[in-house]
């Protein structure tokens, strides 16, 4: 009885077989990638604790360091999203320093490229923001805190929600990556 | 065997294994003697295996948060839900987004094509289930194009410097448009050098030729491609009148009288800018301070333009055309400050900052000098260099503009005196004589908000900035 049940399932298989060949037009079979490979994640190593400068806005409206030790990874993409993460969360010390970004933030996206320039991609404001000020702060404390403590990077440039724009608040030219800028640092 | 696994995908398919509303169909890949079948996800196919069909290395990296692809000399950088990417180091917009899937990321075939394929040398080719990939890029290798222009009198000489050869024929597509067209190559505008014309409004660039909007009453005069850097130059200058009989119409300028101050009421229209607690927005501040600044300098026989005169609004660069076209002794752009910080208050005022361009400027002049295979009839680099040193001397000037209306304003007014500082702000962007964007005060501050608004304080800031003004001017 058995070697019926087997030969009928024989035949099933190879009565699909020679429909699904039909179908091809009788063209030899193609290979089957492995098209659903999972995602290789690294094995996770403790990053060791440094120090790193974060820019805030100070009640004069200038930067304000604060120094924070926090794990830091060397690759360069982890290590601005520490930074990026730590300047998000903003400033310990408030209400003396006020965090940079008025609005509730994500990091989107890091690129880097060869030449040493960082594109962090922040969501959108959901509503327009005003003021030279605001913007400077903003733009000027992600890329100098960035700058500060990623020696690979050279120059940030700032996008929201995945685009590249000329401005945020209508002053400052957002539409290429800006270098380092002591000048909105307050003298200690 | 390759039966068997074609049957296996079909009953695991029908036998829901994978998920049948995602992989509704399946494309076939070939390349060169292999080929793949790869599940389509909605309307895009997972791009991983198409990749590495190409013996491309794809992977994630949770670091960046970014799908890293590397094929030879080439690298890409995308990421899930982004419309942006890197290509061999140069950032790029797509029109649409990968997407995540159960094989990591799908794409459509226009974003696999056009993104992931062609900047490693491929493209496809439609075959009965699917595409083959061909070695070639359907899309013209790129051009990268960089853009410096220089202002001399009534002309303008735009360069667009190239990577690498590339035939071009430049034409003025319509009154004030100028379209330049690369013959199998597709320009990619490098916007590392900050642009400095008051006669350029903007470049723009699609898959093959660049886009040049001019300001009003400018047109192209000639235009030369060059060698030994490959290169184009572009003379622009005064529209030249059309042959056939026009309307009379009026002219932008209708006379050229003596050179105006141009004063720039900030923001306008849609754009709002700041607004105080009590609901008084920017755009009004400064149209209000900007009218009694004009009635202050042309009571002292000035001659005055506004860039705006009511609520419109304008576009940054448009702002600063204007005071170029009408060869401005000043340019003074009007705002009011807010911060996240409500306590933050006083003056201060801005000019041109060049951070980060001064090397590449100064590596687009060494460009230019070498053009020792011009014509008699082309323009001497020396000129360029020249012209380097009057946007030296133009920082200059502007910045004892700037000091001369900040110490004003901290004079008469008695305000927290924020300083002279430098920003590369995009109205200051490309004029070529003094300018300054002047921060008359805090709106988001309650108290400097309600000074900012009465009118006897708005006639002090006038004046203020006025005498600043003269002290300039009458040095």
């Amino acid at each position: 009885m058995n070697w019926r049940v087997a030969l009928i399932a024989l035949a099933a298989v190879a009565a699909v077989a020679l429909l699904t060949w039909l179908l091809q037009g009788g063209k030899p079979p193609i290979e089957q990638a492995e098209v659903l490979d999972l995602v290789e994640l690294p094995t996770p190593t403790p990053a060791p604790e440094q120090r790193v400068i974060l820019l805030f806005t100070g009640g004069d409206g200038m930067l304000h360091p604060e120094l924070r030790s926090v794990p830091l990874p060397d690759e360069v993409h982890e290590r601005i999203r520490v930074v990026m993460r730590e300047l998000l969360a903003g400033p310990r010390s408030a209400p003396r320093l006020s965090p940079l970004v008025p609005y509730q933030a994500s990091l989107e996206a890091v690129f880097v490229d060869e030449n040493g320039n960082a594109y962090v991609d922040l969501t959108a404001p959901p509503e327009p923001l005003s003021g030279s000020s605001t913007e400077l702060m903003l733009a000027y404390g992600v890329v100098n805190s960035i700058i500060l403590n990623c020696p690979e990077i050279s120059a940030v440039q700032i996008l929201f929600g995945g685009h590249e724009v000329e401005t945020l608040t209508g002053h400052l030219d957002l539409s290429r990556p800006l270098v380092l800028n002591k000048r909105f640092i307050a003298a200690s | 065997m390759r039966t068997i696994q074609l049957i296996f995908i079909t009953l695991a398919l029908g036998a829901g294994l994978l998920p049948a509303q995602d992989y509704d169909r399946t494309f076939e890949f070939h390349f060169d003697q292999q080929a793949i079948v790869v599940p389509k996800f909605g309307p895009k196919v997972e791009a991983l295996p198409v990749l590495e069909l190409l013996g491309a290395e794809a992977r994630f990296s949770p670091a960046a948060g970014t799908y890293g692809v590397v094929y030879g000399e080439h690298t890409i950088q995308f990421a899930v839900d982004h419309k942006v990417l890197l290509v061999d180091g140069k950032l790029r917009e797509a029109r649409e987004v990968p997407s995540a899937s159960p094989g990591g990321v799908a794409v459509s075939l226009t974003y696999l094509e056009r993104w992931l394929l062609s900047p490693l040398g491929f493209h496809l080719e439609p075959i009965p289930r699917g595409y083959r990939i061909v070695r070639g890029s359907r899309f013209a290798d790129p051009v990268s194009v960089r853009p410096v222009a220089a202002d001399f009198g009534t002309t303008t000489t735009l360069v667009l410097s190239l990577n690498r050869d590339a035939a071009v024929e430049v034409e003025e597509t319509e009154p004030g448009t100028i379209t330049i067209h690369f013959d199998d190559a597709t320009p990619q505008l490098d916007g590392s050098v900050p642009f400095r014309s008051g006669r350029v409004r903007s470049l723009t660039s699609n898959e093959q030729s660049v886009l040049v909007k001019l300001a009003p009453g400018i047109g192209l005069i000639s235009w030369h491609p060059l060698e030994t850097p490959p290169r184009v130059t572009i003379e622009l200058g005064p529209a030249r009148p059309t042959p056939t009989p026009a309307p009379a119409r009026a002219p932008v300028v209708t006379s050229r009288g003596p050179q105006p101050v141009v004063i720039d009421p900030g923001h306008g229209g849609d754009d709002v800018g700041a607004r105080s607690p009590a609901g008084v927005t920017e755009k009004e501040v400064t149209l209000a301070v900007a009218r009694r600044l004009a009635r202050v300098l042309e009571s002292r026989g000035r001659a005055v333009r506004l860039t705006r005169d009511g609520d419109q609004g304008r576009a940054l660069t448009d702002r600063t055309a204007l005071a170029n076209r009408l060869d401005a002794t000043v340019f003074i752009s009007l705002h009011a400050n807010a911060s996240t910080v409500a306590s933050v208050a006083g003056a201060e005022t801005y000019y041109m900052s060049l951070d980060g361009a001064s090397d590449e400027a100064a590596a687009a002049t060494a460009d230019l000098e070498n053009r020792a295979g011009l014509s008699s009839e082309d323009r001497s680099p020396l000129d360029l260099i020249l012209w380097d040193l009057a946007q030296a001397d133009v920082l200059n000037e502007s910045s004892r503009l700037a000091l001369a209306v900040q110490g004003r304003l901290n004079a008469r007014l008695g305000l927290r005196d924020r300083g002279v500082k430098q920003a590369p702000f995009v109205v200051l962007t490309g004029a070529t004589m003094p300018a300054i964007l002047v921060e008359i005060g805090f709106l988001s501050n309650p108290s400097e908000a309600e000074r900012l608004t009465a009118p006897e304080n708005q006639q002090q800031l006038a004046e203020a900035v006025a005498a600043g003004i003269e002290d300039f001017l009458g040095r």
